[in-house]
């Protein structure tokens, strides 16, 4: 069998602060994730997810358990600080808050941060950023300044930040959350296109549930462990479980299923709007054909 | 949007502004050498062509300039009055009660003040109007790398002046918006005496504060994320490079100053001490 | 009856200037006394300048705004009364909160209107009642709560000052999806309330699909459409066409409709689109 590039075995976290009641937010948490998939992970306030997150590449550490990533064991106390560094450059993080993660006052500046820390030679960087930049449609931007941008192209400047640093798994922590409804779709476009056309392994944390169906794979998470995972029509199956842990259903997604209870026979599990729309018509066309036969 | 300027950067395309940032330093501090190597009328005539020549190459309308004068005009009047009575000399131009004005007053009068300009509006002129924030700080780490040896955290202090250039237009809005968020629970910034506007600015100071705290240790965090160590093994994208230009620029300088050393040998009028 | 009145209101930023733009462009606008009011639209369509003029924090480049018929702007001295009048929750509110616990910095806009001490603690609880925040909470300091609990309290210091308007500027931005029922649920809760009158800015069809009695949609610094949220999403057509996401049950509806199955017009709720459906079985 493949090695799975994430793999978590019952990995707890408390967060201690001093003066505070220490709170614990992972507790027992296992799940693998492969190379080149598309997860999204969801989760109320607190569930773990971003927590998780920073362990994937060790701004966090877990206080027990087992985390390999990328083929290194992040809870070996062999692990070197070069292999931290290592792991950074592998498994990209973009935040929820634009402003607070672009470096420099240009924004080709911003996007040679990455390969400037790891060395890379300047040419080559160079040809990274020009690459990176095309890569996010931000070619045209390369020597504006980052608060003159949208939130939606800023975003998109921090991932074209990591890509720079050529990883193999970019993780999303709530990067769309402080976005407009434009600038969602432009850095949901962004990733996924990242994901099928170079496979880098997304890991997209969100509290937007039409986002979540669009994943390969949905994982719930819920008081620090894993609650469900699977396909979205699977998950989001699981309405009343959902809302009961402070989660929503995508609007079409509770109509299917509200349809079924009353009898109307709809097959296969819509993602997009258009598939609900076309499965509605087919499910409508197959009950009125019964009924008049 | 906002548009918050920052520094004094003029944007358009000049000779100046093509030159090498660093070269640009070292120019400015040469050419600060050069107003203090003036000492008579010759050499003063050729320092004030010398800035209009500048003015001219680095395309910067007079206003602009006049702005960056106006801050220091008490200065340069205090100056001017300091020396019009209090350099002695041998020729009595005026004199009534205990006030005496000499000829060389005058003219030492006269010579600061065209000091004062002209180092002001050089520097300003090379670096300030001429070169971005970003291009001067990265210039200032390149040329500073030597005390690195004595352990000066160079990089680190540029890397700093970085981030707060990005970060200022920021906070400034920032800072608007809470203003704005406190009017609106009906804090009233415009009257009142001077303590309870100092009052009225602590639900302005401490969110401010806060959120300037929390967004440093999420750019951190974010630093950590790109593989930030400091700055040693650290590349840079834009190696600048030195051009026949900036030697050409560096030559003109020092010939200027020579010139002016040669000027002042003339001996004609009233030479400073 | 109307409560806020825009008339042939303009804002220009940077006027004179070569940057000048134009973020409200002669636009009209009633709000009803007591409803539950939505405005909607892109970045940059002119509702977040909008939100500044209700209480005065930025003055109209022309027009006026009228608060029960009066113009706002009459007597520039008396601003801060129309500000205890009318209610400003700014974007990201939790940003504002200062105060050592939270009850303090509920309190602290009651304070600056110079109420009693009596009057400002029954105040504080009523808010925090709204939101609800407990008794325990309100002891803590602000920075202690967790992201939801800060943005509640937030609110509930506008709230405190009992206004009779209450305008929100994106309040459910960023949160999960219980954190935002909780807080849109508190908006609506105070207006039915006390009976003021409650303007949302915010970009979710969804939300306002749920909570608005009326909804204005703003495009390119105009209103390009305004009305009771059924004449609004009867429109859903056109709000597509202007880059607008409708709400996901919505576009869903004209999906079907397109197909020839035949469904009445606006309909923006799970439970509508069910029973529309229904009927055809």
């Amino acid at each position: 069998m493949k090695e799975a590039f994430i793999r978590a075995k019952d990995l707890y976290y408390t967060y201690k602060e001093e003066g505070q009641e220490p709170v614990s937010v992972l507790r027992g948490l296992s799940l693998e994730i492969q190379k080149g998939e598309y997860v999204a992970i969801l989760g109320h306030n607190g569930s773990g997810k971003s927590t998780f997150a920073k362990l994937l590449n060790m701004i966090l550490e877990p206080d027990s358990g087992e985390l390999w990533v990328a083929g290194r064991e992040l809870t070996s106390p062999e692990l070197t600080e070069d292999d931290v560094y290592a792991l950074r450059r592998e498994v990209g993080m973009v935040f929820q808050n634009p402003d607070n993660q672009l470096v420099a006052t240009i924004v080709e500046e911003d996007v040679a941060f990455g390969p400037e820390n790891l060395g890379v030679p300047s040419a080559e960087i160079r040809r990274r950023v020009d690459e990176a930049l095309a890569a996010v449609g931000m070619s045209n931007f390369a020597k504006s300044e980052p608060h003159r941008l949208s939130g939606g192209q800023k975003q998109r400047v921090a991932i074209a930040g990591i890509i720079a640093m050529m990883p193999n798994c970019m993780i999303f922590d709530e990067s769309t959350a402080m976005l407009d409804p434009v600038g969602r779709r432009e850095v949901v476009e962004t990733f996924e296109k990242l994901n099928r056309e170079r496979g880098i392994t997304v890991i997209t944390i969100t509290h937007y549930m039409n986002e979540a169906a669009r994943a390969d794979r949905v994982i719930v998470l819920d008081e620090g462990k894993v609650l469900m995972d699977g396909k979205p029509f699977e998950v989001f199956a699981r309405a009343e479980e959902l809302v009961a842990t402070g989660l929503d259903v995508p609007q079409c997604t509770s109509l299917v299923h509200a349809l079924r209870k009353k009898g109307l026979v709809i097959d296969g599990e819509p993602v997009t709007t258009e598939e609900c729309a076309e499965m509605i018509c087919r499910a409508l066309e197959e009950h009125h054909g019964k009924g008049n036969a | 949007m906002s548009s918050i300027a920052l520094g004094q950067y003029y944007p358009v395309s000049s000779p100046v502004h093509r030159l090498d940032a660093r070269m640009k330093v070292i120019l400015a501090i040469l050419y600060i050498v050069c107003t203090f190597l003036c000492k008579n009328v010759l050499s003063f005539a050729a320092l004030a062509f010398s800035a209009l020549v500048l003015i001219l190459l680095a395309r910067i309308p007079l206003r602009v300039i006049l702005r960056a004068i106006r801050p220091i005009l008490f200065i340069m009047c205090f100056t001017a009055v300091l020396n019009l009575f209090f350099v002695k000399g041998e020729n009595l131009l005026f004199a009534w009660w205990k006030l005496q004005i000499y000829v060389e007053g005058l003219y030492s009068a006269a010579f600061m003040l065209l000091r004062i300009v002209v180092l002001i509006m050089g520097t300003s002129l090379f670096l300030t109007y001429t070169t971005t924030p970003i291009a001067l700080t990265d210039a200032l780490e390149s040329l500073l790398a030597p005390l690195r040896l004595i352990r000066v955290p160079v990089h680190e202090f540029a890397m700093m002046m970085t981030i707060a250039l990005r970060f200022i237009p920021l906070l400034s809005e920032e800072t608007g918006k809470i203003m704005n968020a406190q009017k609106a629970r009906g804090v009233d910034f415009a009257h009142g005496g001077l303590i309870k506007r100092a009052k009225a600015l602590i639900p302005i100071l401490i969110p401010l504060f806060v959120s300037a705290f929390r967004r440093a240790e999420e750019l951190a965090t974010a630093m950590e994320c790109r593989c930030y160590r400091g700055g040693s093994g650290r590349t840079k994208m834009t190696v600048p490079h030195l051009h026949f230009r900036d030697f050409a620029a560096l030559l003109l300088v020092i010939g200027f100053g020579a010139g002016i050393l040669y000027l002042n040998r003339l001996g004609i009028g009233y030479t400073m001490p | 009856m109307a409560r806020v009145t825009l008339e042939h209101v303009s804002y220009t930023y940077e006027p004179g200037t070569p940057f000048a733009v134009k973020a409200l462009d002669d636009v009209c606008l009633t709000v009803r006394e007591g409803s539950i009011t939505g405005i909607i639209g892109h970045t940059g369509s002119g509702k977040s300048t909008m939100v500044q003029l209700f209480n005065g924090l930025e003055k109209p480049s022309e027009g006026r705004i009228l608060l029960d018929g009066k113009d706002i702007w009459e007597n520039p001295k008396k601003m801060r009364d129309i500000r205890f009048r009318v209610g400003l929750v700014m974007q990201y509110p939790e940003y504002q909160l200062f105060e050592e616990t939270v009850r303090a910095d509920i309190a602290f806009g009651p304070r600056n209107m110079g109420l009693s001490e009596e009057e400002i603690s029954a105040r504080v609880a009523e808010a925090a009642e709204i939101v609800g925040l407990t008794a325990a909470d309100l002891d803590k300091s602000p920075f202690d709560l967790s992201g939801g609990q800060k943005r509640r309290a937030a609110i509930a210091g506008v709230m405190a000052m009992r206004p009779e308007v209450l305008v929100l500027d994106e309040p459910a931005a960023g949160l999960d999806p219980r954190g935002r029922d909780i807080i849109l649920q508190a908006v609506a809760d105070y207006g039915h309330k006390t009976g003021a009158t409650v303007i949302i800015v915010s970009h979710s069809m969804e939300d306002m699909a749920v909570y608005c009695d009326d909804i204005v949609v703003m495009a390119h610094a105009k209103v390009f459409l305004a009305g009771s949220r059924d004449e609004v999403f009867a429109h859903a057509e056109e709000l597509r066409s202007v880059g607008l996401d409708v709400p996901q049950i919505t576009h869903l509806a004209l999906l079907l409709a397109a197909r020839g199955v035949r469904l009445p017009k606006g309909i923006y709720t799970v439970e509508a689109a069910l029973r529309a459906i229904e009927n055809l079985l």
